[in-house]
């Protein structure tokens, strides 16, 4: 029993991190070659695609963000350990606004408001069209938006930076400072962005907790990730010495906490638009709950929420990253199947999956991983002069 | 030789780490029936006691279940077969509608379940109870922590386990009367 | 004994506990609050305000059972005036009750500890007021266990459908399960209570509600099993209370209340009343009580911080209600919109934003914080402002909606307000009695929070 000192710790990457680095960025290659000639032979239903990945990788992105920025806010051993994982993905921001430029390049297959024909008998769509949905304003907000989270990532992950030189040091007021005003902003601009992106597939149907699912959704997505990683690190140092099952732990609770929350939100949106049963508003659950995409929503209650829910509840299934790693991988599935009965009902009367529907989210999920794996093989998997890293390792005894 | 009017023999500490460590050297000791007091909770005593199973959230989890399933059918029942109303053209069958009692009921009766299956396991209320016969048991919702060798363990005797407790250096040790 | 626990280094972060005390002078301090301390003037002063306009509250009552609810300014198309209002105003201020004690157990923030008891009987007392209003609305309070669905002669049942009877089942179990919460953490220290007294009287009434606890670690065992449990179940019936509450008007059709993010707005909405009514009680009670060592500004900071966050999640449901209405182009509900700014109570709208949104944003100084005086009057301004906010959802929305023809004013009464302020007397009277009665603040939680008791834990 003698304490771990950081010294000791080589805290950076395992090689195999390499490996992963490398193969993702030939699946990559390789399915975005595969995507790039779908979108010849389906644009439309490429484009379709497209958007529908963009917005599950986007999830991952913005999620870390939001989970760094309340462990900042909250403080706790559970944030420290995927503190660096967490900025990694988080610092994919700029990837994602280079990604956004195909949906831009493509606007004319995803958005029907940008057809005339398609509008002329709603006044007020063509008012919008007019004014808040018009090109010029879509692309310029866009931009506005991923500036701002790019900027974001960056005040954190650069203040992080600075940990990793002496002396020891407690930034976590400074830390503060960003992630308090940071969360606030991450939450308006992303639901801005959902209602540009997604929500307004369906104009002008509404519903004002729409930016709130969103949210949850993506900071599930952003811990089922983190779980990922942590299986993957957990072998090899400095994370098999650092995660102890008590952060797991914690990490399976925050998972259930989204994934009862993603459940609030959405039967909350069912109810009260069921029980309204206006003609303008339940149109877009009816299109949803018919012709093959009610038994997606279906295995949405069953496989996102009713079974993932009782294996959390279990205390020794969370405490355990070998047996939550699965479940994990399983929701990120889910995530995906989520956003599709969101997505592609509004281009699709009838459910079916599309081979652009499962190419893209691998080629862009390859770019991503490539992008994410060499962000976080540029500094130690833990900030060795943040003071709260230290007393996690010293707490540690071998 | 058990003296029948003897409850068991009580050990005074006056520090938490006096009392687990003195718990723990009593259960590995060989005594069984024993109890250990703290002015508040230690996970710690409870486990050196060998007491690891307290029994408490299958009784929680058997009242939520009954609550949940006793909920449901009762909208059920009504809305579909004892009652059947057509309300603003909503299937008699509403589930959407009834997940909410559903939901409230589970709360209720796993809450109400947990307490009542506390109490029970407990045996609470208990108006009497020899350790209170012990004058400086009093101490033990101020500052002080007892180990108790009840009368009832095999291994119990007199004079033995009197002085097996001095050898844990206690502040006090008393009889407790029946 | 010397340092203090759990400061952050670095942070200067005050502690959740002065240093210096034992597990003696804790027991010591808090029930000698009960048990020993003399009847004071200041106290017998308060209660007998609180007291006279409780009466006051039963003077109205008397009227309205003996005339009807017309005494009241309810009509239509306005038959929700301010009794319910009042309803979810006060439901809202007990969860923050709810919330510290479960949510923040759940969590292993220690800084509950010294907070939960008062919060918890605020909780209780709150709900108490709360449920007065929709038993006075029926009309006929004398029956309202017709709401529940049992068997009876005249052979009906509950709409199960509507959100109404969703409230009876949210609201009562909620009341139940706040009061079990409660009395089971009660328990321990009620012992405490019991071995303290002087008195055979005392010693025997304390005795008798205590049920006999010993203080056994098997107890304990089951005891903190059971307690968690309930917290764990606490946490989701207190977000299912105020969505309920939500639903009351989401689930109608009516411009301005048909809102999907009506439940986590509600709830958010009442966390945020409910801590700044944690602070109005905590600020006088630390002071008068002299528990500065227990309540410290480390309690008062972080329930500040928990009101910006909940105020931006109700700064954000006012946003994209607004945005959103707009983007949807519905005519009715864009009518709302006009309606609050331009309309007849444009004055409360205007004042509601100043009151939820802008001055509370003057908590991000740090030194605000800190002060108790102008934690105090924030406190104050988000107990108004989100009453206000419920008067607008009721009134604004109800009195111009479909029809021009039937548009209509609402104008409460004496007796709307008598009532009203008798609940805030009926509320203040029972905190008077829980302190003088009940230890305030849970004693063998701050024994465990010692540095003396978490030594074992890192053995």
């Amino acid at each position: 029993m003698s304490p771990v000192s950081m010294e000791k710790l080589n805290l950076m990457a395992p090689p195999s991190t390499q490996i992963i680095e490398r193969r993702s960025l030939t699946v990559g290659i390789l399915f975005g070659i595969g995507a790039l000639v779908l979108a010849f032979v389906e644009t439309d239903k490429f484009f379709h695609a497209y958007l529908l990945a963009y917005m599950a990788w986007l999830g991952v992105s913005l999620g870390s963000m939001a989970f760094l920025m309340i462990h900042h806010l909250t403080g706790g051993g559970w944030g420290m350990v995927i503190r660096r994982p967490l900025e990694a993905a988080a610092k994919t921001t700029p990837l994602m606004a280079i990604l956004f430029i195909p949906i831009i390049a493509g606007m004319k297959h995803i958005y029907f408001w940008l057809n005339p024909a398609a509008i002329a008998n709603n006044p007020h769509l063509v008012e919008l069209r007019h004014g808040y949905l018009s090109t010029s304003g879509f692309i310029f907000r866009a931009v506005a938006y991923l500036v701002i989270w790019i900027g974001l990532a960056w005040l954190l992950t650069r203040l992080s930076a600075t940990q990793d030189q002496p002396p020891v040091r407690n930034l976590s007021p400074r830390f503060r400072v960003i992630a308090a005003p940071g969360l606030v902003i991450y939450a308006f601009t992303i639901t801005f962005a959902v209602i540009d992106w997604v929500m307004s597939l369906s104009a002008p149907w509404i519903s004002t907790i729409y930016g709130f699912i969103f949210i949850v959704g993506q900071c599930l997505s952003a811990m089922c990730f983190i779980v990922i990683i942590e299986r993957i690190l957990a072998r090899h140092q400095p994370m098999s010495v650092i995660l102890r099952s008590k952060d797991v732990h914690d990490h399976g609770k925050l998972m259930l906490t989204f994934l009862m929350l993603w459940a609030y939100f959405s039967y909350s949106q069912f109810l009260i638009i069921w029980a309204g049963n206006l003609p303008s508003e339940i149109t877009w659950y009816s299109r949803r709950l018919y012709h093959g995409w009610h038994w997606v929503g279906l295995a949405m209650v069953i496989f996102h929420f009713a079974v993932p829910f009782c294996l959390l509840l279990s205390r020794p299934f969370k405490r355990n990253v070998y047996t939550l790693v699965w479940l994990a991988g399983w929701l990120m599935l889910m995530r995906y199947a989520d956003l599709f009965w969101y997505i592609e009902a509004n281009f699709n009367e009838r459910f079916f999956v599309t081979i652009s529907d499962v190419v893209l989210p691998i080629a862009m999920g390859g770019f991503w991983l490539w992008f994410f794996f060499r962000n976080l093989r540029q500094r130690p998997l833990l900030p060795p002069y943040a003071l709260h890293a230290r007393e996690l390792v010293e707490a540690i005894h071998e | 030789m058990k003296d029948e009017k003897i409850y068991g023999l009580m050990a005074e500490f006056v520090s938490p780490e006096a009392v687990v460590e003195a718990a723990r050297r009593t259960y590995q000791a060989g005594y069984r029936k024993i109890d250990a007091y703290s002015p508040f909770p230690i996970e710690e005593l409870s486990e050196a006691i060998g007491f690891h199973n307290n029994g408490v959230a299958p009784i929680c989890l058997t009242g939520g279940l009954l609550g949940c399933i006793g909920g449901f059918m009762l909208q059920w029942w009504i809305n579909t077969i004892n009652y059947p109303v057509n309300i603003g053209g909503r299937p008699y069958n509403s589930w959407p509608a009834f997940i909410i009692v559903t939901f409230e009921m589970t709360i209720l009766f796993g809450g109400l379940a947990a307490v009542a299956g506390m109490l029970m396991l407990n045996g609470l209320p208990q108006p009497y109870h020899p350790v209170f016969n012990v004058p400086q048991f009093s101490g033990v919702t101020r500052d002080r922590f007892f180990v108790l060798v009840f009368s009832t363990d095999p291994q119990y005797d007199p004079v033995e386990t009197r002085r097996f407790l001095e050898g844990l250096s206690p502040h006090s040790i008393a009889e407790v009367p029946a | 004994m010397v340092q203090a626990i759990e400061v952050e280094p670095g942070e200067n972060k005050a502690p959740v506990m002065a240093s210096g005390h034992t597990f003696g002078s804790i027991t010591d301090k808090v029930s000698a609050m009960v048990l020993t301390r003399p009847l004071t003037k200041g106290w017998i002063f308060g209660f007998a305000i609180c007291f006279l306009i409780l009466q006051w509250m039963l003077y109205a009552m008397c009227w309205l059972f003996f005339k009807g609810v017309g005494v009241w300014g309810v009509n239509i198309p306005i038959g929700w005036g301010f009794a319910i209002v009042n309803f979810v105003w006060w439901i809202g201020i007990g969860h923050a009750g709810t919330l510290i004690s479960a949510i923040l157990l759940l969590l292993r923030q220690s800084w509950r500890n010294s907070i939960n008891r008062f919060a918890e009987a605020m909780t209780l007392f709150a709900v108490a007021c709360a449920g007065m209003f929709p038993i006075f609305h029926l009309g006929r309070p004398w029956v309202f266990y017709w709401l529940f669905p049992y068997p009876n002669t005249m052979n009906y049942w509950p709409n199960f459908r509507s959100p109404l009877v969703w409230d009876v089942f949210a609201v009562s179990t909620y009341g139940t399960i706040s009061l079990v919460f409660w009395f089971v953490g009660l328990i321990p220290d009620l012992a405490t209570m019991r071995d303290h007294a002087e008195k055979k009287w005392i010693k025997t009434v304390y005795g008798m509600l205590a049920l006999g606890w010993r203080n056994s670690t098997r107890h304990w065992s089951r005891y903190e099993t059971a307690y968690l449990l309930l917290g764990g179940l606490a946490t989701p019936l207190v977000l299912s209370v105020h969505t309920v509450v939500s639903f009351d008007f989401a689930i109608g059709i009516v411009p301005g209340w048909h809102t999907t993010i009506f439940p986590p707005y509600f709830v958010a909405g009442a966390i945020y009343s409910g801590f700044a009514m944690v602070l109005v009680l905590a600020i006088p009670i630390r002071k008068f009580y002299h528990l500065e060592d227990f309540i410290t500004p480390r309690h008062l900071e972080n329930s500040a911080m928990v009101m910006l966050a909940t105020g931006w999640i109700v700064a954000y449901g006012y946003a994209f209600e607004a945005f959103m209405n707009w983007f949807g182009g519905d005519q009715y509900e864009s009518y709302v919109r006009w309606n609050r700014i331009h309309g007849p109570y444009a004055p409360w709208y205007i004042a509601l934003l100043m009151c939820n949104i802008l001055i509370p944003q003057i908590l991000w100084w740090r030194k605000v914080r800190l002060s108790n005086f102008w934690l105090f009057m924030i406190s104050m301004d988000i107990l108004i402002g989100m009453w206000l906010e419920r008067f607008v959802i009721v009134v604004v929305s109800l009195h111009r909606d479909f029809l021009t023809s039937s548009f209509g004013m609402y104008y409460p009464t004496q007796f709307d307000w008598a009532i009203f302020i008798g609940t805030l007397g009926f509320f203040t009277a029972c905190m008077f009695l829980f302190l003088r009665l009940l230890p305030a603040v849970p004693i063998f939680e701050l024994r465990s929070l010692l540095p003396e008791a978490k030594a074992v834990e890192h053995e």
